[in-house]
């Protein structure tokens, strides 16, 4: 449980920790760019009407033919980048968030049965996700990927393209929460504090949510933030491999994607911009969930 | 013991039906083989009755039994794109990736151990926060990205490396291998690294926190207190502990390695099981990747148990928890 | 022919024979993107195949460097008298690889196996009724009609040698299992297969007993696939390999500013174009038309052409690349109509009054479906198609496939309009006008791959005298009344045709074919 002495010290560690206050603007500056992107970005990607193919391929701002309009420069389709990127990240991060927590109430919640229960509830449990990790990330996903193509009609896949792509995101992160709740609850079960709540014959599920939950937030936590990171690597991955999102509704990785094609074109922005933006994103949330591991397990300072 | 044994045994073979059922109902589902598999100018007629010819048109649960059989019997099948056998096809490409992915292991232990213990001896020092740092980008940057750049920096920039393919193997037998000549390293090199930083840094992380919980417990607070010499007290008393989950690191990075070549035979035209495998979705070529997918379940699943073994082999303790 | 632009390197025939013996030995390693997936010339009708196996087997005829025919294992051919077909008169003395010598015996051997039930090509054989042995070095082809084209038609059929394949249980292609045929080779052509590993590396070396003349000095020819553009790119920069096709449009520039490279670059046959779904009854992705397809009338198709800058596409998109098509073919192939050599301008104020005219002056939404890795930069030109769509009020919902689902997506009408890349298989006019135009007739196996069913009373009727007409002038008048009717009711919407464009060390000279087929006796190194 977070109690107030662990929240000041939390605090003070974080002020006392430059990486980790640097890391938690910048986290800042990018969930908050992405979530106003309909505000603040020149242009709309996916409205067609809002860019135009004149303006394609302009360097940024301040290298020769650059346009102040433009500050890092245009794509081939004559795309501001910065609103591609802002739009992106906004895409990255909802697939990132939504497949994270997808997991984690997916993952606490059959880790909370299977130790709580034990049994063939936990057999079956585990078994499952012995199949999950079986099967590699990138697999799971294209397994997933590909099960929603083919009974789904095409048009309806289009659509559900987020959200089958956070779908199998998802699918391939849940067993780290399982794991880490599971064993939890095996070891707070015997404590005798849930035995007496057991005991004055309170229900499973309040016992679990009351009790065991609260005490396995901080590694949860942990756990949350570098599967955030994971998700958006994973999904940039994807569509590198051509299978993530298409270029009509582009991610970060699709943009990374498409940057690709211009590594030795001599229009290096186009990779490197949205390149360098999703590792910074990447890169701060990460410090950050590491600065939360240190808090939650003191006894590594 | 034997229970034990069993019992892992029976839920690895389950596992592996598992993995069975979902790769083959997956792509049976992707795009459509006879598309693939012929020309621009075949006829209606002659695709609906390769279609038949190929079992196509059976029951979902007949063709998945089929599938079943041939596997155990070993027939793997035939590639609809190349109309090789599927079992020759992945056996040819399996030394390309079990090479790149050892050497990879190598790599992220070699250096991520001593690495690992360095940080967690000097905590507070500048190197050790420099390096914890860095490997903090380098879990952070997408490892198409990395081997990208090392394309461009020592490929086509330097011009030291070869960029693409295996070049200067040697055959002994039917595996044709790298490690034997200098030639064959020079291609290695540049792949291995980059499937190599993402595991390199998992395992430094993860040393790192064995070490520095091993450092408090208290055996080596114990140890401290008798006045043993730091050097020993690390080496002899603190390390030893540490080595047991670094058998787990290689069991749980055995997935990844896997997993990223992939991604790293993709971007280094590596022409391992990873390259044959995104060919062969390229083309739909369904026998293909079912086949992988069973090939690397099989793989993990027998990594898996083989470290469960040795777990139990090294720390009694531990057979206890063998529910896990 | 016009269409290649650059180059037209000097063959170096003196260089021909016996390079086995002499003391430079010239290596020569390429790429591509796809490995050809068989070496069996029957079982696969796919670019890639053919093109690499011309360099093993050869056909009766083939294909110079401008695409005209000339004899190869064929000296002569004429019609036969009396009767619609041809007669075809062998080269003598010719040997295989393994030394067998080849006569009239593997032609009906290749014939039939070609023709065979397990054949991918057998469609080439459709107008054949009979083959006829005359004597060992006379084979004739009986067909259903006049037939002109047929020997152009049968280019890519290779020969095979009955006795290697009957010894080698390969008599026929094999359509799920390989057999002896798949993997190894036995042609008559000027390099022998001396290695393969599929999907990795393919090794060719000349053949001392080639009956030809005009071959570089190549004495080890090293393929490998490379499937990612830039590892591709990067391997020819870092010197490894010699030549690459294609690169990446975007590169053509780095790779001809850099030292000791050079981008040979030349107009391919392949027209891009959009089509529709002409017998749609209603739209399927529209927001605010329902129960009618506005594109079944013809000012709304032509309203589309006139929306679409296929200038600016080609100076942003492709670089300046492409050439505008105003027809099913481009300019240089037989057939090609010159009496209809424009295309609509672009005009979206032209555009709107067409619209308006049609009863839409607000637009309409509909479903853009386009492939994303077929056609070069095919995602990006449909992009900015539809972006110059929306300025005129056409407000396409874009959609783009990879191409292993897309023919199955157009097979089954899911779309409103769609991008399609034709390249006439028989560099002749009436191929597209066969799969494009004529009404889709499955029995007759024609129109196969006219998605949305365009259909003209008089394009069906000028087809089959297309085909029977054996005077060029009357043949080219009816070609030129079905592109009449193409443009007026536009049919299609041709963009553009494709570039080809590859690259090299400075130091290889070859031969650019427009049909994209890399024919290693026409490299040398220097």
């Amino acid at each position: 449980m977070l109690d107030y002495i662990r929240r000041r010290e939390g605090l003070w560690l974080f002020t006392r920790s430059p990486a980790a206050m640097i890391a938690a603007l910048a986290t800042v500056v990018i969930v908050g760019g992405a979530l106003l992107a309909p505000w603040i970005a020149a242009s709309n990607p996916y409205d067609l009407s809002t860019f135009s193919l004149i303006d394609g391929l302009k360097p940024p701002a301040w290298l020769p033919g650059g346009d102040p309009e433009f500050l890092l420069g245009t794509d081939d389709q004559g795309r501001d980048m910065i609103s591609s990127i802002l739009y992106g990240a906004r895409l990255s991060l909802l697939i990132g968030l939504m497949a994270m927590l997808i997991a984690t109430l997916l993952g606490v919640g059959l880790g909370l049965l299977a130790g709580y229960f034990g049994g063939w509830v936990d057999a079956v449990v585990m078994r499952v996700a012995d199949v999950q990790l079986a099967l590699p990330a990138i697999l799971t996903a294209l397994l997933i990927d590909g099960i929603a193509r083919g009974v789904l009609p095409t048009a309806l896949h289009q659509e559900l393209r987020v959200p089958v792509l956070t779908l199998a995101i998802a699918l391939s992160l849940w067993v780290n929460f399982a794991r880490t709740a599971r064993a939890s609850v095996m070891v707070e079960k015997n404590k005798e504090y849930v035995q007496a709540a057991m005991m004055q014959g309170q229900h499973p599920l309040r016992v679990m949510g009351v009790h065991i939950l609260p005490n396995i937030l901080g590694p949860l936590l942990v756990i949350m933030t570098v599967d955030l990171a994971s998700a958006i690597l994973l999904e940039a991955t994807l569509s590198f491999l051509g299978i993530g999102l298409p270029a009509d509704s582009p991610s970060l990785g699709t943009l990374i994607r498409i940057g690709m094609g211009f590594l030795l074109s001599g229009e290096w922005w186009i990779l490197w911009v949205p390149t360098a933006f999703l590792v910074a994103l990447v890169v701060s949330i990460n410090i950050l969930g590491d600065f939360l591991r240190d808090l939650f397990n003191p006894r590594l300072r | 013991m034997a229970w034990f044994l069993i019992k892992r045994l029976a839920q690895s073979v389950l596992v592996m039906v598992a993995v069975a059922f979902l790769a083959f109902s997956l792509f049976r589902f992707v795009g459509d083989p006879v598309s693939q598999m012929t020309g621009v100018e075949t006829s209606v007629e002659d695709r609906e009755r390769l279609r038949e010819e190929l079992g196509l048109n059976d029951p979902f649960a007949l063709q998945f039994l089929r599938f079943t059989g041939d596997l155990l019997q070993g027939d793997f099948g035939y590639s609809y794109r190349t109309r090789q056998p599927v079992g020759e096809m992945i056996l040819d490409r399996l030394p390309a990736t079990i090479e790149l992915g050892v050497v990879a292991l190598l790599i992220s232990l070699v250096v991520g151990i001593p690495a690992g213990i360095y940080t967690a001896l000097r905590p507070k020092g500048v190197t050790s926060q420099s390096v914890l740092l860095l490997t903090l980008v380098g879990v952070s940057i997408p490892t198409f990205v990395i081997g990208i750049m090392l394309i461009f920096t020592f490929g086509v920039w330097l011009n030291w490396l070869p960029t693409f393919g295996r070049g200067g193997t040697v055959e002994i037998g039917w595996w044709e291998s790298s490690l034997l000549r200098p030639e064959g390293w020079r291609f290695l090199i540049l792949p291995a690294l980059t499937l190599g930083v993402y595991q390199l840094t998992l395992t430094m992380r993860l040393v790192r926190a064995e070490m520095m919980e091993v450092m408090r417990s208290d055996h080596i607070r114990f140890a401290t207190a008798r006045g043993v010499p730091w050097r020993r007290l690390h080496f002899r008393h603190a390390l030893p502990n540490t080595m047991i989950p670094v058998i787990t690191i290689i069991g749980l990075q055995f997935g990844g390695v896997i997993a990223f070549s992939i991604v790293t035979e993709s971007v280094f035209q590596w022409p391992g099981m990873g390259l044959l495998f995104l060919e062969s979705i390229r083309f739909v070529d369904i026998p293909v990747m079912s086949v992988y997918l069973v090939v690397i379940a099989f793989f993990f699943v027998v990594v898996n148990l083989a470290v469960d073994l040795l777990y139990v082999a090294i720390d009694p303790r531990l057979r206890v928890r063998e529910a896990a | 022919m016009r269409i290649q632009r650059h180059f037209r390197p000097a063959l170096c025939a003196t260089m021909a024979l016996g390079m086995a013996g002499t003391a430079a030995a010239e290596t020569f390693r390429w790429a591509s993107v796809t490995d050809p997936q068989t070496m069996d010339p029957h079982a696969v009708n796919a670019a890639p195949v053919t093109s690499f196996l011309n360099n093993v087997y050869e056909g009766l005829v083939r294909r110079d460097g401008d695409l005209a025919i000339e004899p190869s294992l064929a000296t002569a051919w004429e019609p036969l008298e009396g009767e619609d077909g041809w007669r075809f008169t062998l080269r003598e003395g010719v040997t295989y690889h393994d030394g067998a010598e080849f006569t009239a015996e593997d032609v009906r051997f290749s014939y039939e196996r070609a023709a065979s039930e397990e054949s991918d090509v057998r469609s080439w054989f459709a107008p054949v009724t009979e083959f006829r042995v005359v004597d060992d070095y006379t084979v004739e082809f009986v067909t259903d009609g006049p037939n002109p084209l047929f020997p152009e038609s049968i280019a890519n059929f290779l020969i095979m040698d009955s006795g290697w394949a009957e010894t080698n249980g390969a008599e026929r292609p094999s359509r799920d299992a390989e057999n002896f045929a798949t993997r190894n080779a036995n042609g008559t052509g000027p390099y022998v297969l001396a290695s393969r590993d599929p999907g990795v590396e393919t090794r060719l070396t000349p053949f001392d007993g080639w009956w030809g003349e005009d071959r570089g000095n190549v004495t080890e020819g090293i393929f490998t696939p490379i499937g990612n553009p830039s590892t591709g790119l990067a391997a020819l920069l870092s010197g490894e390999i010699d030549f690459i096709e294609p690169i990446p449009i975007q590169d053509v520039a780095r790779v001809e500013n850099q030292d000791g490279f050079k981008v040979i670059q030349g107009l391919e046959t392949r027209v891009i174009m959009f089509g529709f779904g002409h017998d749609h009854e209603a739209l399927l992705y529209s927001d605010d038309v329902s129960g009618e397809n506005p594109f079944t009338d013809p000012q709304v198709r032509l309203a589309v052409a006139h929306a679409i800058d296929v200038d600016t596409i080609n100076r942003v998109v492709m670089r300046g690349t492409v050439e505008p098509a105003g027809q099913l073919v481009p300019e240089g192939i037989s057939g090609y109509s010159e009496a209809h050599a424009g295309r609509p301008a672009y005009d979206p104020e032209q555009a709107r009054a067409l619209l308006a005219e049609a009863g839409y002056p607000e637009g309409f939404s509909f479903g853009l479906k386009c492939t994303n890795d077929r056609y070069i930069n095919d995602e990006a030109v449909c992009r900015a198609a539809a972006s110059m769509l929306a300025e005129v009020g056409l407000d396409a919902e874009l959609t783009t496939v990879p191409v292993r689902n897309y023919w199955e997506q157009l097979r089954a009408d899911d779309y409103d309009m769609y991008l399609l890349g034709w390249s006439p298989g028989t560099f002749d006019h009436e191929h597209p006008i066969r799969f494009l135009m004529h009404t889709q007739d499955d029995e007759a196996k024609l129109g196969s791959w006219n998605f949305g069913n365009f259909s003209n009373d008089r394009v069906d009727e000028l087809l089959p005298m297309i085909q029977n007409e054996l005077d060029p002038q009357a043949r080219q008048e009816m070609i030129d009344e079905v592109v009449a009717i193409m443009q007026e009711e536009t049919a299609y919407v041709p963009l553009y045709t494709e570039p080809l464009i590859w690259a090299a060390k400075e130091n290889v000279d070859l031969t650019q074919r427009a049909d994209n087929f890399f024919m290693l006796r026409w490299v040398t190194v220097e």
